[in-house]
């Protein structure tokens, strides 16, 4: 039987709008295994990007809970939460959010400092990271030299330098053009192959979700489907 | 702690401008204050040395009657201390008297001092080599008010002490120049046992200075005055100039620190991102802050290396050459050097550093604060207001 890494039980998330509460996420059961290639699909403020936070433990449930990897995230203190994000969660974003005084190397060897890892080993899985996502030659680059697939490359070494069980990676693909996207999601399907990480996307993106295997539709912060789907690319 | 700094260097040094320029801002307001304090501390330690040398030597023995901020009572303040307690002091008779330098007169006060006493600066030398028959000497800034030079005659009048007035030629056997005010100005140098024949003052004394073996025991009819309290005027003085010279690095060091809080409140007004990004991550918000106060005391590292690239060759040359004030204190009752050699101590460089770099960290936490307190997910969209 596969081991269930998110487990989320009646969830609900509400935010404060005014005098009242804004619902995002109303009573969510989903389950997600090892090893998954899984998108959230749905439009624009279904409560996709809301439910990736809280599996992220950037946020926490208002009701019912979420249990990420053995965590339950409303239990979490904000020390707990962040090693729990340090050790075993890599994010990727939309706009890449690279830092932007730093290299590329050191951009994907920042989680590994916060690790504590040696400078030895963080140059070598720097490297194999870089190498993953064919950006070896640019180590010394800074983030402002690169173009927008190279950026989004860069986010997803330092996503996986780290090898963590979870890459939540949030709209990766909407500022990149349909070549680059495609680059960019087979990269990730090959890590996902190759180290058996679960990604979880939250997602519009037709193309994105031609690589998937399980969709998740999300309308008005209810799941309407859940369907295990046959991706149309394969690695 | 280590990390923090780690980050907060490489953010710094990838700001490029930005660093270096509240660097430069705070490195000036570091300079300066070592500057003022090192000038205030040379012209102190000048000061001390000009006055023991000139006047002050280990202390006073005043005669009782004797206030020597009192003109009236020079005429009895004097008496007769005992041979025996005189040991390691060299006495000093005052008496008020007029000069007549061409024609003019001019009320002065009248020192016998004993010519070969080695205590003073004095150079009393002169009283015991001259040919004249009554030698004086008087201080450059004296001269030059009564337009006398060396050689000069001058008629002297005096009041002996049945108070019957005499007078006398006097000649200028030596002018010296003191920094030291109190041994220039309206008065003439004489020996002493020439002006106690003069008033008819035998072995009287009106007070005596000490040297460095003089240990002091309660004198009837005479009081110590220590070189300490007899520094205590020109101790309030420079206590007084340290005190205006914090208000002016005070003015300078809020600018530093202004720029520095400015340019916090900016960055993580900007950064949102980032901020959100590092926590993202697996920073704590705890470590964010760190990282950020860290940033900001990190400006006060760099503004000392700066500060020491361009102050030390600065500060340097002015310790050796000093800085002329054109004995322009003299004129003003108080002891400053033709030039004040700056003295930059251990402890006002380390202090000093101390001071901006606490006082930049201090600030740079304030704004950093607002970090612990930032929603993660807020900061990523860049919604933080």
């Amino acid at each position: 039987m596969s081991e269930k890494i998110i487990i989320t039980e009646n969830l609900v998330k509400r935010f404060p709008v005014g005098d009242g509460e804004f619902t995002a996420l109303n009573n969510i059961n989903l389950s997600f295994e090892k090893g998954e290639f899984s998108g959230i699909i749905g439009p624009s403020g279904s409560g996709k990007t809301t439910l990736l936070n809280i599996i992220g433990s950037l946020d926490s449930p208002t009701e019912g809970s979420a249990t990420v990897l053995g965590h339950r995230i409303s239990d979490l203190s904000h020390k707990e939460s962040a090693f729990l994000r340090n050790m075993h969660i890599g994010f990727i974003f939309q706009v890449y959010n690279l830092l932007p005084v730093y290299t590329v190397f050191e951009n994907v060897e920042f989680a590994l400092i916060l690790q504590k890892r040696s400078a030895t080993e963080r140059k070598k899985a720097v490297m194999q990271a870089l190498e993953w996502v064919g950006l070896e030659n640019m180590a010394d680059k800074k983030p402002s030299k690169l173009s927008g697939g190279e950026g989004q490359r860069v986010a997803i070494a330092r996503a996986m330098v780290k090898r963590p069980e979870l890459v939540l990676a949030d709209e990766p693909t909407a500022n990149l053009d349909a070549k680059n996207a495609h680059a960019i999601l087979k990269t990730m399907k090959t890590l996902n192959k190759e180290l058996n990480t679960t990604f979880l996307f939250s997602t519009h993106d037709e193309k994105v979700m031609d690589y998937l295997n399980r969709l998740v539709r999300l309308e008005d912060g209810e799941v309407d489907k859940d369907d295990i789907v046959q991706p149309k690319y394969m690695v | 702690m280590k990390l923090a700094f780690h980050l907060a260097y490489k953010n710094l040094m990838g700001a490029g401008l930005r660093t270096w320029l509240n660097a430069g801002v705070l490195s000036f307001a570091f300079v300066v204050i070592i500057f003022y304090n090192g000038l205030i501390d040379g012209w102190n330690e000048q000061a001390k040395i000009d006055g023991i040398n000139w006047d002050y030597g280990y202390g006073h023995l005043l005669n009782d009657a004797y206030d020597a901020y009192d003109p009236f009572s020079i005429e009895d303040g004097h008496g007769i201390l005992a041979k025996d307690k005189q040991e390691n002091l060299t006495p000093i008779l005052i008496q008020q008297g007029n000069i007549y330098p061409n024609g003019r007169m001019m009320a002065t006060r009248i020192k016998g001092i004993d010519p070969n006493q080695k205590i003073l600066r004095l150079p009393t030398e002169l009283l015991n080599s001259s040919k004249a028959q009554i030698p004086v000497i008087i201080g450059k800034r004296m001269a030059e008010s009564a337009k006398v030079k060396m050689g000069d005659e001058l008629l002297l009048r005096w009041r002996d002490k049945n108070g019957t007035y005499d007078a006398t030629t006097v000649t200028i056997a030596g002018i010296f120049d003191s920094t030291v005010p109190f041994v220039d100005g309206g008065q003439i140098w004489m020996s002493i046992d020439q002006l106690r024949e003069m008033t008819l003052l035998q072995n009287e004394t009106t007070y005596l200075v000490a040297n460095e073996n003089y240990e002091h025991v309660e004198t009837s009819g005479w009081n110590f005055e220590s070189q300490k309290y007899l520094m205590r005027e020109q101790t309030k003085l420079i206590n007084t100039k340290k005190i205006s010279g914090s208000i002016l690095y005070g003015v300078l060091m809020t600018l530093g620190l202004l720029a520095i809080f400015d340019t916090q409140v900016l960055s993580i007004f900007r950064r949102q991102k980032e901020i959100g990004t590092y926590i993202a991550l697996g920073m704590t918000r705890w470590q964010v802050v760190r990282m950020f106060t860290a940033e900001g005391g990190m400006y006060s590292v760099f503004a000392t290396i700066l500060g020491a690239i361009y102050g030390i060759p600065i500060l340097w040359y002015l310790a050796a050459k000093g800085i002329g004030f054109g004995g322009m204190g003299s004129d003003m009752g108080v002891i400053i050097s033709e030039r004040t050699y700056p003295v930059y101590g251990l402890g006002l460089i380390f202090g000093t550093i101390l001071v901006v770099v606490l006082s930049a960290t201090i600030v740079s936490f304030m704004p950093a604060r607002k970090i612990a307190r930032m929603n993660p997910i807020d900061a990523l969209k860049g919604k933080v207001q």
